[in-house]
């Protein structure tokens, strides 16, 4: 809220500096995010918070100035002559008719005829400028002024506009039509609350004056309206209507009820002094100014001291209080406390903490460590959290960098839920490409892919540990899943001048994974199964598996995807949950003696069918092996020259071992070629000469 | 002496002092200790001796292949020492660069701020980001149809459930099956349908922590929030706390750094004392137990401490971005 200087000299004499005044109600609770020059005024701009509606208007910032810098407050009210002219001499057959007393609790309202239009003030319109507002009329610019001054929403209607000498406050009608002073016609709700005459209605309470009774320039007779409207159902309106304005603003967070008659009273002083009217009517008044919500409040020394850690004389937070429009009696180390009505948020005796610590100074309470006890409810999150920390840790380590992208995306399409996975939408997007939760990363990650490609990166490998989100339908919740994807693309080993570069490969993805899941559960806990997975190239992809837990899955993208993003080259993405990788933890790793044996390599080439898979031959051999054979690996595999078409050579180192005894060389020959017969016999594989 | 191994020690002695190279030292050695060397010669002798001259002519030779291999084992090193090599070597040739990975800078940021807690014995602990009314606005004092719902613009779902849109939810979720004392903090994503710009997104990361025990003012709040704020920014980091509101603390408080040449003041966290509508609303008995409550943005705070303007560039994932954290 813009707030004038100028204006708030009116009320109290201001010595210090602008910036300082501006120091010490930042101090107390009102940012001043800026103070700017207008003309020869200077203009404060005030973030105000939604619990203290009182500040919003310079009477309000001008009572906190004084009880800031403990100086008098000279208030408004009572100075003009206007109430000097002759009242009650208007239609005294005008009626007010309130239908709503919950609400609209006090209304009231007065007549005021032969106005003489005429230029604004240049004290009313420079200072509304100040503050932001355009002037309009002089009638509209008094309401206006009256708001900033007072905090109070008066409204000015047309009288002429008005028919049958009555204003009734009641229920709109279902899809009654209404046309507000500014915006779009509308079509009112029986919840909305109008201020009508028999025939139509004229204003939505408390939001904003309708078009048919709006003040023109010609304007010579308005019927001028102070109110207390409920915060809710303004607030509800402005919401359902879209419709906000200085007004509703405030209504909403509750206006003082005893300013309302003062308001009013104020307008007319003004009204009166530069629109010299004919005649002014009666005021008309219907229902009760609501109470506060609780008047008087009980405080001890003692609270004070549990609350903030330090010792505030009683006689001291008493004199605060009252300088903030508190009245207080004081008995012993007791402070009994009314409320005045402009502060309905002010409730509990830590309200009143609060309003003490503020005005004492935050600055001037001592800093303390609190005593604590080690805690040892260790939460469960602890084990998990390292896991997560533990796993960043090593794919960064690995030559991953880490993104963070949206958990927002746009809808992918069907292929979720042909795997059973069903959205989470968000009904109320910013726009429909951020339209639900995702349920895989590949997406963004894939964008994140692209971006750089755009920029010649000519590799990439990227890991994000997020949630997934999925919709449980029959626990009827969503769903929320930990999870670790990973992509790797492009130049895996690039080219240099001792080797020559290679592209990156299902194989180097896996034999990360498969080193990730060595470290975190041990040695051959986990197993790859042939399988289909979404977005991933059918017979490219396997699923990780602890045995029946299924971890995730590492896959080849469907290149059908990766045209319609523009990527050119293979893209292989895994996706593991976390979740699940911590149901397979153990807890520490156990030790395994150390072999007292000496073991022994023996090479094994074979020429099978390229249709056989190099995963079955080595099964095979750590079968047929049994405890013997520790380690086969294949390493070599070579097609052409003496091979015929259609079959491959593949080429396996055998590590054989005991833990009993030293093999004989003749022992692990015989093994040797028993395992070779084998596998002739299972792979029809035939032996290099 | 015998003649013969003073003779082959002394034609060592001199040979030895010739060598310049480590081709003429092998030479050497193979003319000596070879398989027809000198000294390999004399041992041949020694079947013809008598046996009781044998122990003494052994012991003898034995002396001139110690002296010989001492003294090829000193020319060797002094040899390789000062021998030029036998290729040019280019030391300049460019490295191989192994793989690099980094993490995220948000992750860096978070994971800083979480070791200064879990120093003070903070426990980092975890909630759902897709959250109910109550966890998000109800139990944090916030009413339906309040005003200062305005400053919490919130996505929903069909079912009703919303995107949290602070990590206060995981204070209400810990008390509910928490008995104090609890000290914890909770870092994770939040969304506010916010429009995008260099200082704003609708998704960004918070930090909540609290702490209730049974005796907590707010002067333990100040210390603890200084202590972490000097840890973080430098032990003379400027701190000012000022009076603020939020629904679910009272009193609450916005802290500022000093921050910039100009040593202006830059809000840097929200906190305050625990309101007693939470304690009531996770089902504590009133007056039982007192604690404060703080949540800041990491984005904010990464931001300042990289000199990073544009907080879109933590979701954009540059690698000529991300590769200036590693």
């Amino acid at each position: 809220m813009k707030i004038s200087l100028n204006w708030l000299k009116d009320f109290v004499k201001l010595t210090a500096p602008p910036d300082q005044i501006a120091e010490r109600l930042t101090m107390a609770g009102l940012e001043v995010k800026a103070i700017d020059a207008f003309g020869n005024d200077q203009v404060m701009e005030i973030e105000i918070t939604s619990n203290r509606p009182d500040w919003l208007s310079h009477l309000g910032v001008a009572r906190e100035i004084s009880s800031i810098e403990n100086i008098p407050l000279t208030l408004p009210f009572g100075r003009g002559d206007g109430m000097k002219i002759q009242t009650g001499s208007v239609p005294d057959d005008f009626k007010l008719t309130l239908e709503e007393k919950e609400s609209c609790p006090y209304y009231t309202g007065i007549l005021i005829e032969g106005i003489q239009p005429g230029p604004t003030p240049d004290f009313i319109k420079d200072r509304l400028q100040a503050c932001g507002m355009r002037s309009v009329s002089l009638i509209v610019d008094i309401t206006n002024y009256v708001l900033l001054e007072t905090g109070q929403p008066l409204h000015a209607f047309d009288s002429r506009f008005l028919s049958g000498k009555r204003i009734v406050i009641r229920r709109a009608k279902q899809g009654e039509a209404f046309t507000p002073i500014k915006g779009n016609d509308l079509k009112l709700t029986q919840d909305d609350l109008v201020i009508a005459d028999p025939e139509k209605a004229l204003a939505l309470a408390g939001v904003m004056g309708g078009k048919n009774s709006e003040i023109h320039s010609d304007t010579q007779s308005v019927f001028l309206e102070s109110a207390f409207f409920q915060p809710r159902g303004v607030r509800q309106t402005s919401l359902r209507h879209a419709i906000k304005s200085d007004s509703s603003y405030r209504f909403e967070r509750r206006v003082d009820p005893e300013m309302v008659d003062k308001a009013r009273d104020r307008a007319l002083d003004l009204i009166c002094q530069f629109a010299k009217p004919r005649q002014i009517g009666k005021v008309l008044r219907v229902g009760k100014k609501p109470k506060s919500f609780s008047s008087v409040i009980v405080l001890h020394e003692t609270d004070v001291e549990n609350q903030l850690g330090t010792n505030i004389p009683i006689k001291k937070s008493a004199a605060i209080l009252s300088r903030l429009g508190l009245q207080i009696k004081l008995s012993g180390k007791k402070i009994k406390a009314v409320i005045p009505s402009f502060r309905p948020d002010l409730t509990r005796p830590v309200d009143l903490i609060e309003e003490i610590a503020r005005i004492y100074g935050y600055d001037h309470i001592p800093e303390t460590l609190p005593v604590t006890q080690p805690l040892f409810h260790q939460s469960s999150f602890e084990s998990f959290h390292a896991l997560i920390e533990n796993s960043r840790d090593f794919f960064a380590g690995q030559g991953f960098y880490e993104t963070v992208t949206f958990s927002l995306v746009k809808d992918p399409g069907p292929e979720m839920e042909t795997f059973g996975n069903f959205p989470v939408a968000i009904i109320n997007p910013m726009n429909q490409e951020l339209n639900q939760m995702r349920m895989t990363l590949l997406h963004s990650i894939l964008g994140v892919l692209q971006r750089n490609i755009d920029h010649q990166a000519k590799s990439g490998a990227f890991f994000e540990i997020a949630n997934l989100y999925t919709w449980n339908p029959a626990r009827l919740q969503p769903q929320e899943e930990k999870t670790l994807g990973l992509c790797i693309w492009g130049d895996w080993r690039p080219k240099n001048w001792l080797d020559t570069g290679r592209g990156a490969t299902y194989y180097d993805l896996k034999g990360i994974l498969q080193e990730f899941f060595d470290r975190k559960l041990g040695p051959d806990k986990i197993k790859f199964n042939s399988s289909p997975a979404p977005f991933m190239d059918q017979g490219v992809c396997q699923k990780i598996l602890a045995g029946a837990n299924e971890l995730g899955f590492l896959g080849a993208v469907n290149s059908g995807l990766l045209q319609k993003l523009g990527l050119e080259e293979k893209v292989f993405y895994a996706e593991i949950s976390l979740q699940s990788i911590r149901q397979e933890l153990t807890g520490s790793s156990h030790f395994s003696e150390l072999p007292k044996y000496p073991s022994m390599e023996r090479d094994l080439s074979l020429i099978v069918e390229d249709k056989v898979k190099s995963g079955q031959v080595e099964e095979a051999i750590r079968i047929l092996g049994g405890s013997l054979v520790i380690k086969s690996e294949l390493f070599d595999i070579f097609r052409g020259d003496r091979i015929p078409k259609g079959f491959k050579n593949l080429s396996y180192r055998v590590t054989y071992q005991s833990p009993q005894v030293t093999l004989r060389s003749e022992e692990i020959h015989e093994l040797h070629f028993k395992i070779a017969a084998e596998l002739q016999e299972k792979f029809k594989a035939t032996f290099q000469s | 002496m015998n003649t013969a191994t003073a003779l082959v020690e002394q034609e060592a002695d001199i040979a030895l002092r010739g060598i310049r190279s480590l081709d003429d030292l092998e030479r050497l050695r193979i003319y000596f200790l070879g398989k027809n060397g000198k000294v390999t010669l004399l041992m041949g002798h020694l079947k013809t001796l008598a046996p009781e001259d044998r122990k003494l002519f052994g012991q003898q030779i034995n002396r001139v292949k110690v002296f010989i291999e001492s003294g090829i084992s000193d020319l060797k090193e002094k040899l390789l020492s000062t021998d030029t090599p036998r290729e040019f070597f280019d030391e300049t040739l460019p490295p191989i660069a192994p793989r690099a990975g980094a993490l995220h800078p948000i992750t860096q940021t978070l994971r800083e701020i979480c070791q200064i807690f879990t120093k003070m014995g903070f426990e980092i602990v975890d909630g759902p980001e897709i959250e109910t009314e109550f966890h998000n606005f109800t139990a944090l004092n916030i009413p339906l149809d309040h005003p200062s719902r305005e400053s919490f613009d919130t996505f929903y779902t069909p079912s009703k459930h919303l995107l949290r849109s602070q990590t206060s939810t995981v204070q209400i979720r810990v008390m509910e099956e928490t008995k104090p004392p609890i000290r914890i903090i909770a870092p994770g994503r939040v969304y506010r349908p916010d429009t995008v710009d260099a200082s704003h997104s609708f998704m960004f990361h918070q930090i909540e922590g609290l702490l209730v025990d049974q005796k907590v003012t707010f002067s333990n709040l100040k210390g603890v929030l200084n202590l972490f704020l000097r840890e973080l920014f430098g032990s003379k980091t400027k701190t000012r706390f000022r009076p603020h509101f939020f629904p679910f603390t009272e009193p609450s408080v916005e802290v500022d750094i000093a921050w910039g040449s100009r040593s202006g003041w830059l809000e840097i966290l929200g906190a305050g004392s625990v309101d007693p509508n939470v304690f009531k609303a996770v089902g504590y008995p009133a007056g039982k137990w007192q604690g404060f409550a703080f949540g800041l943005g990491v984005e904010r705070i990464a931001m300042l401490r990289h000199g990073i303007t544009d907080i879109r560039h933590f979701y954009e994932n540059d690698l000529r971005f991300l590769r200036q954290f590693s």
